[in-house]
């Protein structure tokens, strides 16, 4: 994996308050030399990975479960990837999905953090013949 | 240790992975890598002709070239793989933008390894999204 940049992808959870703008504006306020794109669920960083480093940890610990955020393959504004200059965005269908997921996931962290432990569920049970019968038989 | 994600480029899995103390080995590092350091041409292309190639040890010759490809990003993460986690029936990863042939190779690969692997579904409600954190998260912790 190369050293050199890291374009990091952060998202805001359905579940939260924050916005875009906030989540920006917050970035900007650290006052890193990096870029950052708002978009509709969050915002894009790129800069040296060091540094992409200390703002996940910066934005985790203001926001430590609404904020997710996963590395991004291309740069931002990439010609091959970005919608502006007609790129494909083939990856958004599963953003999208995923962002619908994330509240569920908030609910989750915070809850664990509450204490809530694994509970495995029961296994579901074989149908018993008998009730198999009834079923099919006709009423 | 290096945790390989399925699928390989979950947001929410890639998140927790971080999260909880552990790398994760996903699609997005295995395209970087390619974007920065190789000729990548317009869209949908993220492999290069010699990716399709590498795929070979993974697929045969018959196989669909698009389950090649993928296995020539995803393949080498899994060797590399110290631990995998695997979530079932996510939405995403069936249909136009997912390949269940690859999916089920995944699995095969994964478990052909013997490497300590979580098997978890797609969290529906909220109660299983608890369920799902919490066994991530003590499964995880474990992995130290």
């Amino acid at each position: 994996m190369s050293e050199e940049r890291e374009t990091r992808l952060f998202m805001i959870s359905p579940r939260s308050m924050l916005t875009p703008d906030q989540l920006v504006r917050m970035v900007h306020s650290f006052g890193d030399e990096v870029l950052v794109k708002e978009t509709c669920y969050g915002c894009l960083v790129e800069a040296p990975r060091v540094k992409v480093r200390e703002i996940l940890a910066k934005v985790r610990e203001t926001y430590p479960n609404e904020v997710f955020s996963k590395i991004r393959a291309y740069r931002c504004s990439d010609p091959r990837r970005c919608r502006a200059q007609h790129g494909t965005r083939p990856g958004f269908a599963q953003l999208e999905e995923e962002w619908a997921l994330l509240a569920k996931i908030q609910y989750g962290l915070d809850q664990v953090e509450k204490g809530a432990s694994y509970s495995p569920k029961e296994d579901r049970k074989r149908l018993d013949v008998k009730a198999f019968k009834k079923i099919c038989e006709v009423q | 240790m290096k945790i390989f994600i399925d699928p390989p480029n979950s947001l929410v899995l890639f998140d927790l992975v971080e999260r909880f103390g552990h790398e994760p080995l996903s699609t997005m590092a295995a395209i970087q890598e390619r974007v920065d350091n190789l000729e990548v041409d317009m869209p949908p292309m993220n492999v290069t002709l010699d990716d399709v190639v590498k795929g070979l040890k993974y697929a045969g010759i018959e196989v669909p070239s698009g389950i090649r490809g993928r296995m020539a990003l995803w393949g080498p993460l899994i060797e590399e793989a110290d631990a995998a986690i695997i979530m079932e029936d996510c939405p995403y990863s069936f249909g136009c933008v997912g390949c269940e042939r690859s999916n089920l190779m995944i699995k095969y690969l994964v478990h052909r390894r013997g490497i300590p692997t979580l098997t978890v579904r797609y969290p529906e409600t909220d109660e299983d999204a608890v369920n799902f954190v919490a066994q991530a998260k003590e499964w995880m912790e474990g992995l130290k």
